[in-house]
Formats: C-alpha cells, structure tokens, sequence
C-alpha cells in the first residue's frame, strides 16, 4: 500500500528543472508563462525546484551549444531517479535555425534518451502543460519500474 | 575513615604535585619517567580530592589543617591554614580533573616538542599553584600561590619558543597580569594592617563590621587583582594571546581553570571577607563587568581566524556569564554561575583538546587553511560537536542546563528587585548565547565541515593516548547535562550553601561562637530558594526523543530500497555547481555571517580597532580599570 | 491502571499531540498556505493535499550523497530535526492539553526550537556545496536576527503573566517561565492578546514566527532562486523529504506557542473541543502572518532582514516589555 502511494504521488509532485542549454529565450518566457495565474501550472503540483538534486523532470531548452553540452549532461546525471527528460522547442531536438552552426554539438539526443519532446518555436502554453502532463505519466511508471 | 585522616587529603593533594614537579627534572632524559611521575602525582590528588566529596559536600563537613599544627593562639591564626569548604573543594574538583584529563593529553601532544624536559616541571607547577589557591585558608599564601601560578603559566604560555607570537603572547602576559598580581599584594598588605592576621576565616568574622576608606580601598584592589586573573573585562585581550600562543593542553589550564581560581578569589573577597555582596552597588559592579565581558569577547569571537583565539574570546565570554550571575547574590544566580563554572571548564577543555589535534593533525589552527576535516577525522569531529553543543547550549548538552538556570536568576531578580535592568541582562545572555552558537557554526563550518581541502587529505584522527582524556571531558558534558539533579544534589548546592553562609568557616578555623561573637549578623545572606527550577527535565527529553527516534527510524526503513550506497566520485555524486565541473571552493570562516557583520561593521570595527594588540594599550586599559573600580568604590560603597 | 498510562503516554507520544499528528496536520497547513497563496494571486492553486504528496514522491526518489559530504551528519541530520521538533510540540500546550509538562518552559522552547534549525544548517555544511555553505551563513543570520525580538516578547508575556499569578502557595516573584501557568493565567484574566500592552509584542512575534519557520520574506536562507535552496542544495529523496517535513511542522510549532502565549484560556471547558478550537486559532494565525505576508511582499535582502528584526521588532517588542514593566 504504501509503494502504491508513493508511486502515485510520482506523478501529483513534478517538479521541474529547467537548463537554458544556448535558447534564444522564447522557449524559457514561455515556460515561466506556464507559471503565471492565466495557466497555473502549481494545481498539477509544478514547482520550478531550484537544484538538480529536487527534480523529477528536466526541461532543457536550446540546441545544445558546444559550450553548454558538458553543462547540461553533467547537470541531467545529477538528477536523481526516476527523472525525465523533455526538451522545450524545436531546437533541442533538431538545431533548428542553428543547424550547422561550429558552435552547435546538438541535437541532445545524440547524448542522452529523451522523454518528451514538446515542439514550437517556441511552444505555445498549453502545448507545454500538455506535454508535462504526458512526462508526469512517464515519471510514475518509471518509479513502478523502480525495484 | 574518620575526619584525622581526611584531613590530610587537601594538604597531600597540593604537595604531591609540587613533589611532582621537582622530581620530574631528576629523571634525566627519560620521558617515559617523566610522564609517570606526572601522571601519577595529577591522578593522587585527584583521588585525594575525590575522596573528599562524602565529608565535605555530603555530611558538610569542613576539613581545615594547621600547617606545622601552628593553630590559633589567644583568638590570633598565625600560622598557615588549609581550609576545605564546599566551596573550595568544588573548584579543587573542577581543577584537578581538567588538570588530568589535560595531563594525559600531553603525553602524545607533546612528543614532538624539543623542550619537553621543562615542560612537566611547570605543568605541574601550574596545577598546584592553582589547586594551592583554592585549598588555602590564608590570604598571604593565597597570593604566593597565585604568583606561582602566573609565572609558571607564562613560562608554558611561551613553551614553544620558536613561535614568535608565544612569545609576545608571554610578554604581554607578564605585564598585564602584573598589574593584576600588584593589586592583590597591596589589597592583601591593607587588610593586615586593618585585621592583623591574614587568616581568611577571622578577616572574615573582623573585616566586615566596619567600612571605612581603607577597607574599601582593600576590597577594590582585591577585586581587581582577582578580576586580573580572571581575565574579566577589560583584562581579556591577554587571555586571547596567551590561550591562543600556548599548547592546547596548557591552554585548557590557563581558560578552564586558571580563571577558576580568579572567580573563586572575587567570590572570597566579595562574599566572606568582606561580606560586601549585600550592597546593590557591588551587585550591580559584578552585573555590569559581567555583561560587558559576555558581549564584548563574544563578537570579538565571532571576529577571529585562529580556532584557539576564538576559544580564547569565548573563555572569556563563559566567565561574563559566570561574573553575572555570581553577581546577582540570589540563590538561583550562585548555583548556576558555579554549575556554569563546572561546565565550562569541562566543554572548553574539550574543545580546546579538539583544537589541539586539529594542529597536531594538520599543523595549523588557521581556520581559513581548514576544511572538511569531518571526512578525515571523524572522532575529533564528534567530540568538537559536543563540545560546541555544549557550550552554545543546546538542549540536552550541560551548557543549556546552567545558562538555563541563569535566565532564571536574571530575571527573578528583575521581578524581584522590580528593575527593568537586570531583564535586560537576561536578554544580553540571550543574545550572547546566539551570538556563541554562531561562531561555533563558523568553526564547524570552516574546520569540520565544507569542502577537504586538498592539501588535509592526509590529515587523521589522533592516537588513542589523545583521545582518551577528550572522551572523558566529552562524556562529563554529557553527564552533566543529562544528571543535573545529581550535580545539584551533591555538587552545586552544598557549595552555594557554603557561599552563602560564612559562620561554619569561620567557626571551624576560630573555634564554636568566634562568628557570632564577632559578626554582626550570623544569618545567611538569603536562604537560597530553588522553586524556579525543576521545569526541564533532560531525561524525560532524552525518552521522548528515542521513543519518537525510533518511531520515525521504523518508518524510513520503508524507503529503504533506494538508498544509494555508492559513493564514487563521478560526476553524479559532484557537488552541484551550476553545472560546472566541480572545483575547490570553500566558503570559509571569514565570508560568513555577511548580513550581521554589514549591519554591525561600526561596532565590530571599533571593537577589534581598540584591540591593537600593544602592550601598552592593554596597560592602559588595566590601570584605568583599576582607577574606576577604586572610585567606583569609594563613590558608592562608602 | 499501569498498563492504561502506559498506552495513554504511547498515544500521547506517537498518534496525538505526538509524531502522527503533528505530521499530518503541519502538512496541512503547509497546503492551506499554498493554496490561499495561490487564491490571493488569482490563481487555482496546488489541492491542499499538495506538500503530503510532495512528501511520498521526495520518499520515493533516489538518495544521493555527494561524495565530497560528511556521510554521517549528512544523513542524520534531517532525522535528528525532526525528531527534535516532534518532542518539542508534547511540550507546548495545546488548547489545554499539555502532554508533557517536564520542559514547559518558555526558555526551553525557544532553545528546543534552535534545534532544527541547527541541524539544517549542519546538514548542509556537511554536504560540502558552496551554495550550502552560503545558505548555513544566512540562515545562522536570520536566527541572530529573530532570537533578540522573540527574547523580548518572551519576557514581556512571562512578566505579564507572573504579575497576576497567586496560585496555591506557590510564591511567584512576578514572573513565571511556565507555559502551563501562563495558559492558566489567561483562563483568569482572558487573553494576553486583548492586553493593550502586549499588543505590540504580539505584532513582533507574529513577524518572527514567519522567519523562525523560513517562510518566504524572511527566507533568506533557502533563496531558491538565489543559492538553490541553501542548504537544501544537495539534499535529495528521503532526507529532503524529512527536511521539508519539518520546515511544514515548525509552521505548527510556532503558531501553537503563538496560541499558547497569546490566545490561551479561550475554552469551553471541554477537552477536546478546546483542542479543536486551537488548531482552528493556529491556522488562523497561520494565514496572517506568513500567507499574507507571503502573498503581498519581495523576499528581503540578509542584511535588510537583520537590521528589521533589530530594529523594528525588537523596538515593537521592547516597547511592550517596557509597557508590562511600568505600566
């Protein structure tokens, strides 16, 4: 009973981290839009936490700059299971404008296996909740996977 | 055993360590003889002394014995009395076990020394000169013994000769505390040629009747001179230096106990000798030097850079607390300023031993080139914490227990005397209490805690032989923390009897109905009332805390599963740095506390501006305190 | 009859006032604060079941300790505050109902109460973050801060209430340290609350309360935004958890000395209705003094926040004290 009840808060207490890994800062205006009273994410239990260490989800965006990758990788590995990844915008999954750029090491896939992608340039509110939502369902059954 | 043989035990105990003394430089070279018969005579008169706790404290006995059998001839003491009351055997007691907790330490602490010959020869000097001036029953061997004491304190204090600072330290020592030592000679040779004897017990039953220009004089240089060695305000820029220069096992003498003897000189002075604790004005001296010594010294801690300075500061802001409470003349105030005596010398024994192997492992005790030393020394860490508890008391740690007992004498006082005054006392305690624990947080931040220094990787705990006595002094903490009723019942309370009631003394010296004879009033100075106390209760704590412990302990195992064990050092288990690789950066000892230090930078600028560190300052500072009490004295005790 | 205290202590210490209760009902608080947060902000808000969610996910995360920590201080001490916190509430009356009367003692309290905070701050020291060891300094700050105000206010109250205590031979010197006999005196003289002179100091404690807790103007030390939760930085899964256990029962600790102090000997002569009556009273304080103030003002700066408690609160504090004494 009591696994059971931890397993189902995994999925009532996100909270969230957020790496700029290079973003042109679209993308991060509007996840904090997601926190403003119009959208409120606080009822589904978001909480920006402010270290990798409290989180549950990390939300990067940005195309990965050569400069920011050891950042974020080494920042994501400091997350504590279960966790999930979930990329914010276009870009972290396909470079977008900056494909090609010498100073661009994405896309973050190449690294490490992401969750949830939530597409746009930038993604409107409510498809970002949309997609926090989807990677609240992932984070419990990975915490059901965990021994 | 019966009352001839104990009555032997004070005069045993001081002699053996001076015996001790000389036969520690016939050895020759042998250290481990030396050690011995160090060893040997601190443990003798330790148990001498505790032999004494059933007669004295328990069956209120007073042991006395007349050197040479010289006893009273025609109502005139001239011949040299040793007089063991409660009183004096509380502070034996306190003295002789932090002489021999500190004792055993040296022997590995010192191993490294290269004039380990002298070494003993003064320690043991030290301790019984010390120990002589509590036991003594006579003003004028009180005062040889403090000079004893004081030269072979600034001889250990520069034991180290090779450390410059030892010796300005030792220096400084010997100027100051000569001021000191001058006072209490002149304050001596006044009240002979008043009293005509120098028997504490009959100037006790003389002096008091009548207060006139010359006895006043007398009592304020007594008092100062006393004051001196008690390193009260404003004396303490000495303590800091000397503390600070000499050995840590030395240091646990000149804070724990040498002080001790200065408390106990003023306690003499004020309430037998010149039964003068009855006037507001000599109360309020005692309050106000008291407070003054507390809040100074504790900023000035909260200052330092050097562990065993910071110490140094903080013996001095135990011994404000200690002045104060003293100075409150009620029941509750005397039994806590003695408990808060006993405990401090026991928490800043320990702590400044903790000090002593933090340099005995790392070779430094500059807080800003220490860190993380908890991963390396585990041990040491653990008994500093108890030392540190103890001293910011925390419940159920000893220290809370007397500074808790304090409060309430403060502020019964308050209610009492119906001065707002005396509650603001209990907020300066307060405060001061805080202000303790924060500069320990900065210590255990700066030395235990935080980042290893690369360097300190090889640092270890110290062998067994050092962390013996530390065990021992940290476990006293504990126990008295934990038993107060005990320490109540057979410690504090017959002393604070004997405190207040100087008619058993004098009779005991002077023969049956001397005090009634001479004294005008026979009757206590209050009969000491304990009802305040009682509402805290350390063991009923301690249950509860285990009971609820093992409570929430049941229901972690739940969560057991996903405990990581795995140390390694990847990046996963890096401190978290923004991201960055991580890298040293330690917050150190100076950087902390921003918010209070910019609030107060006036005020901590001007404090630690008028510690200049010059000798002639500090001086100036004894003459013009000595100047103001003599005044002070004779403006309102006359 | 033995057997009956024992169980009647055993509910006492684990089920009510004890560790049960105290859990869930600061856990509680923890969600009515968030919840009227987000309500005054026009917002919907997190459900009030919220932190007791929190709580289970943070137990079911994975336990990293850094490498570069002291494992064993890491590890105990969010337990050993806790722990502290949970004994400190079977000392503090609850509408009445004391459980514990051995420390009931105003001084004890506020030392029990420095407890927690310690083991915080020693906590995070020892999991070697920089950011820990910024958050230690400024949580050690505000305590500096705080501790002068509540001192002051503690005195006022004990004054008051040792004015007027005469009880069975019991012979007080006008003053009394005493949480039961300061919850008696009220039931004599009313609330020490509807005393005008105490009304300032009242004021001042229902400031320090918010930051004895840490909450958000006074959260100078757990600025997640600045130093990433301070001390909590590196904390994760089941220690974090205790952690953010306490800080939501330190809510209920302090509003129920407020209430102890304050509002005592409100009752209706039945128990359990008296109890009920001061859980009503600690949320009520609950919401004035740190959801208000969380809703309506900016985090302070540390040095701000020190000279505020030194000034402002512990003027509003020493002018009652002064008001008791002469008044």
């Amino acid at each position: 009973m009591f696994k059971k009840l931890i397993d189902n808060a995994a999925a009532r207490s996100p909270w969230l981290y957020h790496i700029n890994a290079g973003s042109c800062n679209g993308c991060d205006i509007e996840l904090v839009a997601v926190l403003t009273p119009r959208y409120d994410a606080e009822r589904l239990g978001f909480k920006l936490a402010g270290t990798p260490r409290h989180a549950d989800i990390v939300v990067v965006s940005g195309p990965v700059t050569v400069q920011s990758k050891d950042r974020v990788l080494r920042t994501i590995e400091q997350v504590p299971e279960p966790r999930v990844i979930v990329t914010l915008g276009s870009c972290p999954r396909s470079c977008n404008v900056f494909k090609g750029s010498y100073s661009v090491a994405g896309p973050l896939d190449k690294y490490v296996p992401i969750d949830v992608s939530i597409a746009g340039c930038a993604p409107k509110p409510e498809a970002i909740i949309d997609g926090l939502a989807l990677a609240t369902q992932i984070l419990k059954e990975k915490r059901e996977a965990m021994k | 055993m019966t009352y001839d043989v104990y009555m032997h035990f004070p005069v045993i105990a001081i002699m053996t360590l001076f015996v001790g003394a000389f036969l520690v430089t016939l050895v020759g070279k042998r250290q481990a003889a030396r050690n011995a018969i160090a060893g040997a005579a601190v443990l003798v008169s330790l148990t001498l002394l505790a032999l004494l706790i059933k007669p004295v404290m328990v069956d209120g006995e007073i042991i006395m014995y007349w050197m040479g059998n010289w006893e009273p001839v025609e109502g005139y003491a001239i011949g040299i009395a040793i007089e063991v009351d409660a009183l004096s055997l509380f502070f034996g007691l306190l003295i002789t076990i932090a002489v021999a907790c500190s004792a055993f330490y040296s022997f590995q602490y010192i191993k490294q020394d290269d004039a380990r010959g002298s070494f003993f020869t003064l320690y043991l000097m030290l301790s019984g000169g010390v120990l002589g001036i509590v036991l003594s029953g006579d003003l004028f061997n009180i005062y040889v013994m403090l000079e004893v004491m004081t030269f072979a304190a600034v001889g250990l204090t520069a034991f180290r000769t090779w450390n410059p600072n030892a010796r300005e330290a030792a220096f400084k020592y010997l100027v100051v505390g000569s001021i000191g030592s001058t006072c209490a000679l002149l304050g001596t040779a006044l009240v002979y040629a008043q009293c005509h004897t120098l028997n504490l017990a009959q100037i006790s039953a003389i002096l008091p009747g009548e207060l006139n220009p010359t006895t006043v004089l007398a009592f304020a240089l007594l008092f100062t001179g006393f004051g001196c060695k008690s390193f009260m305000f404003p004396f303490h820029p000495i303590a800091a230096d000397a503390h600070g220069a000499a050995p840590s096992s030395v240091s646990v003498l000149i804070s724990g106990v040498f002080t001790k003897t200065g408390v106990y000189g003023i306690i003499r002075v004020c309430y037998f000798l010149f039964r003068s604790m009855g006037l507001s004005s000599v109360q309020i001296m005692l309050v106000v030097i008291g407070c003054i010594s507390m809040f100074v010294c504790v900023t000035m801690a909260l200052n330092q850079h050097d562990f065993k300075r910071l110490l140094a500061f903080h013996s001095i802001s135990q011994i404000g607390y200690i002045l104060t409470s003293l100075g409150l003349c009620t029941g509750l105030g005397i039994a806590g300023g003695l408990y808060h005596a006993i405990n401090h010398t026991l928490f800043k024994g320990l702590l400044f031993l903790t000090a002593g192997s933090v340099l005995y492992a790392t070779g430094t005790t500059y807080l800003e080139n220490l860190g993380g030393l908890a991963k390396k020394m585990p041990k040491t860490t653990a008994l500093f914490l108890i030392g540190a508890f103890s001293i910011s008391g925390i419940p159920p740690f000893n220290g809370f227990y007397s500074k808790w007992i304090i409060y309430q004498a403060t502020f019964e006082k308050a209610a009492e005397t119906g001065s707002i005054g005396y509650a603001l006392v209990t907020v300066v305690c307060v405060v001061t209490s805080v202000l303790t624990l924060a500069s320990f947080i900065k210590v255990g931040h700066s030395v235990f805690f935080g980042q290893l220094r690369p360097e300190l990787a090889e640092a270890k705990d110290p062998p067994l032989g050092m962390r013996i006595p530390m065990w021992i002094l940290g476990g006293l903490c504990v126990f008295t923390g934990l038993f107060p009723n005990v320490m109540l019942d057979y410690i504090i309370i017959p002393a604070t009897g004997a405190v207040f009631n100087a008619v058993p003394y004098i009779d005991t010296a002077m023969g049956e109905g001397y005090a009634a004879a001479h004294l005008a009033s026979t009757s206590p100075f209050v009969t000491p009332n304990y009802t305040l106390l009682g509402g805290w209760d350390p063991l009923a704590w301690l249950v509860l805390f285990v009971v609820v412990l093992a409570a929430v302990f049941l229901c972690s195992l739940a969560g057991r599963s996903n405990r990581d064990v795995n140390c390694a050092p990847d990046s996963k288990h890096a401190v978290f740095f923004g991201g960055e690789e991580a890298q040293y950066s330690h917050i150190s000892g100076g950087d902390l506390f921003w918010g209070f230090k910019h609030t107060m930078r006036r005020y901590l600028g001007f404090v630690s501006g008028a510690h200049t560190g010059v000798t002639n300052d500090y001086v100036l500072w004894g003459v013009t305190a000595t100047a103001v009490i003599i005044a002070y004295c004779f403006a309102f005790m006359l | 009859m033995e057997i009956m205290d024992f169980v009647k202590y055993a509910v006492y210490i684990l089920i009510f006032p004890g560790a049960l209760f105290t859990c869930v009902f600061g856990l509680w608080l923890a969600g009515v604060d968030r919840k009227v947060v987000a309500r005054m902000q026009k917002r919907k808000g997190p459900p009030i079941t919220q932190p007791a969610w929190d709580f289970l996910k943070l137990c079911g995360k994975e336990v990293i300790v850094p490498a570069g920590a002291a494992r064993l201080m890491y590890m105990a001490a969010p337990y050993v505050g806790l722990v502290s916190l949970i004994v400190t509430v079977l000392f503090i009356p609850i509408g009445g109902l004391q459980a514990f009367s051995a420390g009931g003692d105003v001084v004890v309290v506020l030392y029990l109460l420095t407890i927690p905070t310690l083991a915080l701050i020693l906590g995070g020291s020892a999991s070697g973050s920089p950011y820990a060891g910024v958050g230690a300094s400024r949580t050690m700050v505000s305590v500096m801060a705080y501790e002068l105000p509540l001192i002051l206010v503690l005195l006022a109250v004990a004054r008051a209430a040792g004015s007027h205590v005469t009880m069975d031979g019991y012979s007080i010197l006008g003053a009394t340290f005493s949480l039961e006999m300061i919850t008696r005196v009220q039931e004599l003289i009313g609330p020490l609350l509807f005393d005008w002179r105490l009304l300032p100091a009242a004021v001042a404690m229902l400031l320090v309360i918010p930051c004895e807790v840490g909450q958000h103007p006074f959260d100078v030390g757990e600025a997640e935004t600045e130093i990433c939760e301070g001390p909590l930085a590196e904390y994760s899964g089941a220690p974090l958890a205790v952690f953010k256990l306490s800080h939501a029962i330190k809510m209920f600790v302090m509003t129920a000395l407020f209430c102890a102090l304050f509002l005592g000997g409100i009752g209706t002569g039945m128990l359990w209705l008296d109890v009920v009556l001061a859980l009503v009273f600690s949320t009520a304080v609950t919401l004035v003094c740190m959801t208000l103030l969380h809703a309506i003002s900016a985090r302070f700066r540390v040095e701000q926040l020190f000279k505020f408690f030194w000034t402002v609160v512990s003027g509003l504090a020493l002018g009652s004290l002064l008001l008791v004494w002469f008044c």
